[in-house]
């Protein structure tokens, strides 16, 4: 789906021209003022049912969505750079809601990947994006990807991010992203021919967090492929976006492609606790695809106090935002999976296997993931997570949330006590043979294990 | 003076309920009452810890934090003011924080702002993607004590060691203590940039920043001191 160039002028003018909110104001009065009216008014406080992780109570998430239209069109989105709020009527959010795709294609010939839209207990099978951009040195960055791509559960690559660029300190916002965004292209490119891949889609540019990696990699001679992949448009915390953002829009409209919007909401942060987080989330995935008209993302809750999203209040704000989203629209919508443990851990692949079971459940069109160890230490990704949390994705299609909910009150006990202290594991070279490609024995019998515990939870990998 | 007056009472249940005009006009009349204000900061100081303690315990969430701790700042600017006339007050230290330069990520950078000033620093808050110059400069304008750098991405860590290298070649590096951290700040990247302290989580950041000004040592500290 083509941008609209009047849609974007419109956002564009609307950044320069809505009404002025100081970001300070903003974060501590409008956004919680305005999310706890709401959850008041539709009656969803201290909803949240952590003995069940994965929300059963579906009429409770069409409420949520109702709610969150009255919150997106109440607030809009503040644009950071001109303390501006973009603001949209209900009828035009809907209509936003409306011209985005149900069905979608990233990458092409063998390797193309086609994304639709999924209901509740959906038996098409999801996709799976892979790794978030975790950052990996240069110098086992193409083994790693080559690992990643050739996991055939894998269906389209986003991470990891690179350290430096040819070994100098890779800084945002600076010249050094803009080299980034044509050297990730041009190392992806070579990952994926060395893992017979080639024509995978890409979100781009996971290792430029500001525009100019997309500004030096996207739809230039050699670098990505706007027709084919895709740019990642991540929205700030709580329902705000700046000039970065809009750079990213712009250039894929020039560029004729097509945009990913995500965002977050932390639970204990700005939103409160995890309704309003999951009001929060619901309301910002309405104004992204409005603001961006993006065909792929949505905003998802995690944990301020852990920073993930595999524990019980998380899991449920995390099923109720897709499930709410899932039945009442027609997006393709895709979450994020944050796990806290980290590579060669047990605790990594529970996590995995609770989250991504809840996501193919609720309706998501795909996920990004892992976040292994929290994504906060280099090289600590490997393509074995990635494959386990990828089966486990696209075996639970067509589960039902409350046998989703089930997996999740059967393995949540085997990790939650360490959801504040994770593991950190070991990092790519500490668990595999890089050059061979292999799990180190003790990883791959963890991997062993843990797919045991989850065929006896309920989960379908055999 | 009893600190259970209606004044300070007023004062304490107005930042107990993040009520900024009630607090600055209670904070004002006791000053300007003649009252005990080395109490009310006692009373304040209090009551701002009890909505910290409810944020940690999950009771409260971020805004109210930082509404309680806007709150405070400006009770304490008022009463600071009328302390003059009673020997002054007796503050930790002086902060200054930001989020330095490509990142624009806030929350973490907040919340230690917060703590720093519940636990009773003085906290100049630069904000977000502050480039290294700006940072040292305003370090050196506020005679900060410390400097206290949040990055919540890789691509924006190497401008916390920008900060220390810069201090270092302008000769000011033992002027100021330098705390980092933010979700990818690793111990080990501290230590590998010089930095005098790192520590994981906000109230250890308030509690790091606490330990370094009352050592006796002067920065730069040979070892990142690690507050867990």
């Amino acid at each position: 789906m083509a941008i609209n160039r009047e849609k974007l002028l419109t956002v564009l003018d609307r950044a320069h021209k809505g009404p002025i909110c100081k970001q300070f104001d903003w974060d501590t009065r409008v956004i919680p003022r305005s999310i706890a009216t709401k959850l008041k008014e539709y009656g969803l406080q201290k909803r949240c049912d952590p003995a069940n992780p994965v929300n059963q109570d579906l009429e409770l998430a069409d409420r949520f969505f109702q709610a969150a239209l009255d919150l997106a069109a109440e607030v809009g989105m503040l644009c950071l750079d001109t303390q501006r709020v973009i603001k949209f009527s209900r009828e035009e959010l809907l209509a936003g809601l409306e011209a985005a795709p149900a069905e979608f294609t990233l990458g092409d010939g063998k390797q193309a990947a086609m994304f639709r839209h999924r209901g509740l207990a959906d038996p098409t099978p999801p996709i799976w994006v892979s790794p978030l951009s975790i950052a990996v040195s240069e110098d086992v960055f193409l083994p790693l990807v080559e690992g990643i791509a050739a996991v055939p559960e894998v269906d389209c690559l986003e991470g990891p991010s690179l350290q430096t660029v040819w070994g100098a300190d890779l800084r945002a916002g600076s010249p050094y992203e803009l080299l980034a965004g044509k050297l990730q292209a041009d190392l992806f490119y070579e990952a994926i021919r060395r893992a017979g891949r080639t024509g995978i889609g890409l979100y781009a540019v996971g290792t430029s967090p500001t525009h100019y990696g997309v500004l030096g990699g996207y739809g230039i001679p050699g670098g990505y492929r706007p027709a084919h992949d895709i740019v990642l448009v991540l929205s700030q915390v709580e329902i705000k976006t700046s000039y970065e953002n809009l750079f990213k829009v712009a250039q894929a409209y020039n560029c004729g492609g097509m945009t990913y919007g995500g965002s977050w909401s932390m639970i204990g942060g700005y939103a409160g606790g995890p309704e309003g987080s999951a009001l929060s989330c619901i309301a910002c995935t309405i104004l992204l695809y409005n603001v961006y008209q993006c065909v792929n993302g949505a905003s998802f809750p995690y944990d301020l106090h852990y920073m993930g999203n595999c524990g019980r209040s998380a899991l449920w704000s995390l099923s109720l935002v897709f499930e709410a989203l899932s039945r009442n629209t027609h997006l393709c919508l895709n979450s994020v999976l944050n796990q806290t443990a980290g590579p060669a851990t047990e605790m990594l692949l529970y996590e995995s296997a609770v989250g991504m079971t809840a996501l193919a459940a609720c309706g998501t069109t795909s996920c990004t993931g892992p976040r292994s160890a929290g994504g906060k230490y280099s090289n600590h990704i490997t393509p074995l997570e990635v494959r386990f949390a990828g089966e486990v994705f696209k075996k639970a299609a067509g589960m039902t949330i409350g046998q989703a909910n089930d997996v999740a009150n059967c393995l949540l006990p085997k990790y939650e006590a360490l959801l504040g202290q994770a593991p950190k594991g070991q990092s790519f070279a500490e668990c595999y043979d890089v050059a061979a490609l292999k799990p180190s024995a003790e990883w791959q019998g963890m991997y062993d294990k843990v797919k045991g515990e989850a065929v006896k939870a309920g989960l379908p990998l055999v | 003076m009893d600190p259970k007056a209606p004044l300070f009472h007023d004062l304490e249940q107005a930042l107990l309920e993040y009520d900024n005009d009630a607090a600055v006009k209670a904070a004002q009349a006791i000053v300007d009452g003649g009252l005990d204000v080395m109490a009310a900061v006692d009373v304040a100081s209090a009551a701002i810890n009890m909505v910290g303690d409810q944020f940690q315990r999950g009771d409260v969430f971020l805004p109210e934090l930082m509404l309680a701790g806007e709150t405070m700042k400006q009770c304490m600017a008022i009463l600071a003011k009328g302390l003059g006339a009673q020997g002054g007050l007796h503050r930790l230290g002086k902060v200054v924080i930001g989020a330095v330069q490509g990142d624009i990520h806030d929350i973490g950078k907040n919340l230690v702002a917060t703590q720093l000033g519940i636990k009773g620093f003085e906290v100049v808050d630069l904000g977000v993607n502050v480039p290294p110059m700006e940072i040292v400069e305003r370090a050196e304008r506020e005679k900060a004590d410390v400097i206290a750098l949040s990055a919540l991405m890789t691509t924006s860590m190497p401008y916390q060691r920008d900060v220390i290298n810069v201090l270092t070649e302008m000769g000011l590096r033992d002027k100021f203590f330098v705390i980092i951290g933010g979700g990818p700040v690793t111990v080990e990247f501290a230590r590998m940039a010089g930095a005098d302290g790192w520590a994981p989580n906000a109230p250890m950041a308030a509690r790091l920043c606490e330990r370094l000004v009352s050592n006796a040592n002067r920065p730069p500290l040979r070892e990142t001191v690690v507050q867990e």
